[in-house]
């Protein structure tokens, strides 16, 4: 079944006599419970499309359908409900607020959620230090290095454990232990809780963690990739090979 | 954790950003509060008070809404866009509009009602200062008492009620518009680089000083006879108006870069660490702030325009009585000359008698006056037959006169733009049956007669030889003494008194009634009534503009703070690669002195021209009252320069 449908998207930013069309008509969909990575050159359109598709954005053309909800149309309040529960982000930048500290900016989704304090702190307990900031809880995001910020970020997408999880190259600022601690993560909130993933990603070795990698070059999707029965290093030769032949910037990180 | 909990805590940690906001709101209610106390003091009321002035100090408490209106919505529009990045995320995690519009309105209200109280106690504690300046401005000597006005509070709970009003509904405006991802790139939004400097917009700028230019030449010509009709003269206004506000609109959108550019031309792509803080950023928010920076001059020149112009007129009250009085009193026949001195002999008062015989001739001024006589000239005068006061040159001691030749006096700035006068000519001067053609021989400035007797102070007054003087009496056109009871010659009696004695005859001047009969006059009560007028309407002015003048420059500071936390990263570079805080510090304050000294500067220059254009209506004197208001002004607004720069030095110590 999909999750997330989304037909003929097209977005372009600027005026009438300065338009730059950035997504030129994509076709694209998510099964329930499936971990998809994009990937592209830069420039190619990766966080405008993650944007559109997680309703912070909005589209120029086209429809996108959310659990059977269509959001290009839905009233914000309904938009604002349905993130509320369903959607979790993790964000390029790291979006975090400067006034609180790092839990209780972590704690943020549980606070606007009706849930208990005990339950709310257990959540938090388990979260923080799967991610290994539990010790960082009570410093304020100017006084944590950027790998951490990156982690609570990370922490507060997965808290109150959304339906569809938004990640705009989550392990950007991450050394290869704390990257792969976190797609564990990511991979085992897809596996137990059944939350649908769709990363952004320039990495090869984050992208082979994922079920399907959908490549994009100059605003159309170029082909896809799906893991299927293979392995995860049989994937990652995959993906770079494939990523051989679209050109681009590919190691720019 | 709950919203609660999340209002209280953002509450207490935004206060590092909140104390802007909350200054320009215990600033706003204080100045209104105090200033609508001042409205409700006893001495204003328009029945039993000493000064009357409910009326004036009604209309200045609008403008001060305004100002102060403006003035927070401004400030609560740069601190929103501070907290955007809240707002999103809050919206992000699922927080409807409404609820964070909700969150946003308590904070407010919280932030509101503290400001309030603490603004009403600082602003009683103020208005007591503030009666005791107008009181010493209007020569009141009343004790000023402090009072709790009631009714000043009402006034001021519903105006700050209703601008919350406001600012609340910007707000949801804000909230409702933007989408979440725009409101987490707007901080990084006013960041855009500056683009290829384009003909067009060099061209524009160019325009812009045009405009301002061809209004200030206007403005010089508007009161000097060229424009005559009142439909004319309006025009004239309204495209002096127009012209340099909309030029100087156009200089900050493109003049201002285009000099710049012209300055980092120069240097032929090398810049120097102070170029690049100071002129980048300036061409950029130069031209994308045009609209504030025009709004900003342009009152500042109103302000400074209007407070030259109050103080020029409280200046030059004293010069003016006596031009119009003449001696200590000025007395207009007989019966009350008879009257007064008596008093004065009674009350052992020793006086002085001034007399001057007067009578009105008819004058062909064709031949010395430069007037452009228009037909369907509003001005109904008629250069061939001027009603000209005459006396003979024996009732002044210093003056003698030649048997065929006249002059006149009694003229001045004011006179000449309506009448302007050749240096010499013939003239022709009528009796009732007569024509006395003589030699025009020039002008003064002095005045000889009270204004009783020059047509309420319009006209020159002419002075003949003695023997000619009484030629001319024989012959007198009953018709032109329209003032005279008899249809004769009248006198003007001065009457003057020693220093000592000058209140109590002034007393006894008024008790006495003396001046029952039009034109009866005392110097010093004259002054006293100017400077009380005056003095309540350069309070109000210059309370107004000082509000102005705090709340602009408040403005501009603000931006600045806003600017450089943007700027915080680059200063972080900077200092990395070595630049010293005196490397940064001094761009920066090549940044400050464009930042404040062009809108101050451009200010001034727009005042000056509007007083000049016009001062003579209100005074005598011009240029040492103006001079203070600029210069104080200036100074004033300087200091907000001051703080910019250093709050940057702060913000540059902190960047490594
Ligand atoms: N707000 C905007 N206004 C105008 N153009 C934009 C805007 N946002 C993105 N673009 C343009 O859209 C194109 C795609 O941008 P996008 O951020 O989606 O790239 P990306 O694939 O995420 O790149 P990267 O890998 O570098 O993050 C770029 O050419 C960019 O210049
Ligand atoms: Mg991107």
């Amino acid at each position: 079944m999909h999750l997330l449908k989304a037909q003929k998207i097209y977005k372009s930013f600027g005026n009438k006599f300065n338009r730059t069309e950035v997504l030129k008509g994509i076709d694209f969909t998510i099964d329930q419970g499936e971990f998809v990575t994009i990937m592209g050159p830069s420039g190619s359109g990766k966080t405008t499309l993650l944007n559109v598709l997680s309703s912070i954005d909005q589209v120029s053309h086209g429809t996108i359908t959310i659990d059977g909800h269509i959001i290009t149309n839905m009233k914000s309040k309904k938009l604002a409900e349905f993130r509320k529960h369903h959607l979790g982000f993790i964000f390029q930048e790291y979006n975090l607020l400067d006034t609180l500290t790092v839990k209780e900016n972590i704690l943020l989704p549980l606070s606007i959620q009706k849930v208990s304090r005990q339950q709310a702190n257990e959540k938090f307990d388990l979260a923080a230090k799967e991610l290994g900031i539990y010790e960082q809880r009570n410093k304020y995001p100017s006084e944590i290095s950027g790998g951490q910020k990156q982690r609570t970020s990370a922490a507060r997408a997965f808290i109150h454990q959304p339906s569809i999880i938004f990640a705009d190259e989550p392990t950007g600022a991450l050394d290869s232990k704390a990257a792969s601690n976190l797609l564990n993560k990511m991979v085992e909130m897809n596996e137990k809780h059944k939350a649908t993933i769709l990363m952004v990603t320039h990495d090869p070795v984050a992208a082979s963690y994922s079920d399907r990698v959908v490549l994009l070059k100059d605003g159309e999707v170029y082909s896809q990739l799906n893991k299927g029965d293979e392995d995860q290093q049989l994937f990652f030769n995959d993906i770079v090979k494939t990523q051989g032949v679209l050109g681009g910037v590919q190691h720019e990180r | 954790m709950n919203v609660n909990q999340l209002i209280y805590r953002n509450l207490k940690n935004n206060l590092r950003n909140y104390y802007l906001y909350v200054f320009a709101l215990i600033f706003s209610v204080s100045i209104y509060f105090a200033f609508v106390t001042l409205q409700y003091d006893a001495s204003m009321d328009p029945a039993t008070g000493t000064i009357k002035g409910q009326a004036a100090v009604r209309a200045g408490t609008i403008v001060l809404i305004l100002i102060v209106g403006v003035f927070l919505v401004y400030a609560n529009n740069l601190f929103i866009k501070r907290r955007s990045n809240e707002i999103a995320l809050f919206q992000l995690i699922g927080m409807t509009k409404g609820k964070v519009f909700r969150l946003l309105t308590i904070e407010n209200l919280i932030l509101y009602l503290v400001s309030l109280a603490i603004g009403i106690g600082v602003g009683f504690s103020i208005s007591k200062l503030m009666v005791m300046i107008v009181y010493k401005l209007t020569d009141v000597t009343d004790i000023a008492t402090m009072h709790f006005s009631t009714e000043a509070l009402k006034q001021t709970l519903i105006v700050f009620g209703i601008i919350y009003l406001l600012i609340m509904f910007v707000n949801y405006l804000f909230i409702k518009r933007e989408s979440i991802l725009s409101l987490f790139t707007i901080q990084q939004s006013t960041e855009i680089k500056v683009k290829r400097l384009s003909i067009f917009q060099v061209l524009l700028g160019l325009l812009g000083i045009g405009f301002i230019i061809s209004g200030y030449v206007v403005s010089q010509q508007l009161f000097s006879g060229d424009f005559s009709t009142t439909n004319e003269l309006f025009y004239a206004m309204a495209f002096i108006l127009g012209a340099v506000i909309v030029g100087t609109y156009l200089f900050y959108k493109g003049s201002v870069t285009f000099v710049l550019q012209l300055i980092r031309k120069s240097h032929k792509g090398y810049l120097s660490i102070n170029q690049v803080l100071s002129t980048s950023s300036i061409m950029f928010r130069m031209k994308s702030n045009a609209l504030l920076l025009t709004i900003i001059t342009t009152v500042s020149a109103l302000a400074i325009g209007l407070l030259s112009l109050s103080y020029i007129s409280y200046y030059s009250a004293e010069k003016q009585a006596e031009n119009f009085v003449i001696n200590d009193f000025s007395l207009v026949n007989e019966e009350s000359y008879k009257q007064f001195t008596s008093i004065l002999e009674e009350n052992g008062i020793d006086y002085q008698v001034n007399q001057i015989e007067v009578f009105n001739v008819e004058l062909d001024a064709t031949n010395i006056m430069d007037f452009n006589y228009d037909e369907d000239s509003s001005v109904t005068m008629n250069p061939s037959e001027l009603q000209l006061p005459i006396i003979s040159d024996e009732s002044i001691e210093e003056i003698d006169v030649d048997e065929n030749h006249f002059f006149l006096s009694g003229y001045s700035d004011f006179l000449q733009r309506f009448m302007s006068f050749k240096k010499s000519g013939e003239a022709t001067i009528k009796t009732e049956s007569e024509q006395f053609s003589m030699k025009f021989i020039g002008l003064n400035r002095e005045y000889y007669v009270s204004n009783y007797f020059t047509n309420g102070g319009g006209m020159p007054i002419g002075i003949v030889d003695e023997a000619k003087y009484q030629q001319l009496k024989t012959d007198m056109d009953p018709e032109l003494q329209q003032r005279s009871q008899d249809g004769g010659a009248m006198t003007f009696r001065g009457i003057d008194v020693s220093e000592q004695d000058i209140e109590k005859a002034n007393e006894l001047f008024l008790t006495e009634e003396i001046d029952r009969w039009a034109g009866n006059d005392s110097q010093q009560n004259m002054a006293r009534n100017q400077r009380m007028n005056m003095g309540l309407i350069m309070f109000i002015v210059g309370f107004l503009g000082l509000t102005f003048l705090v709340t602009s420059g408040c403005i501009l500071y603000f931006k600045q703070m806003d600017e450089s936390e943007n700027e915080k990263p680059s200063y972080t570079i900077l200092r990395k690669l070595g630049f010293t805080q005196q490397d940064l510090i001094k761009g920066i304050q090549l940044k400050q002195f464009f930042n404040f000294g062009i809108p101050l500067l451009v200010g001034l220059l727009h005042s000056y021209f509007a007083v000049q254009s016009g001062w003579f209506f209100f005074g005598t004197e011009v240029w040492t009252p103006m001079l203070i208001v600029m210069i104080v002004y200036a100074i004033l607004y300087s200091l907000f320069g001051l703080l910019s720069v250093l709050y940057y030095r702060k913000i540059i110590q902190e960047a490594l």
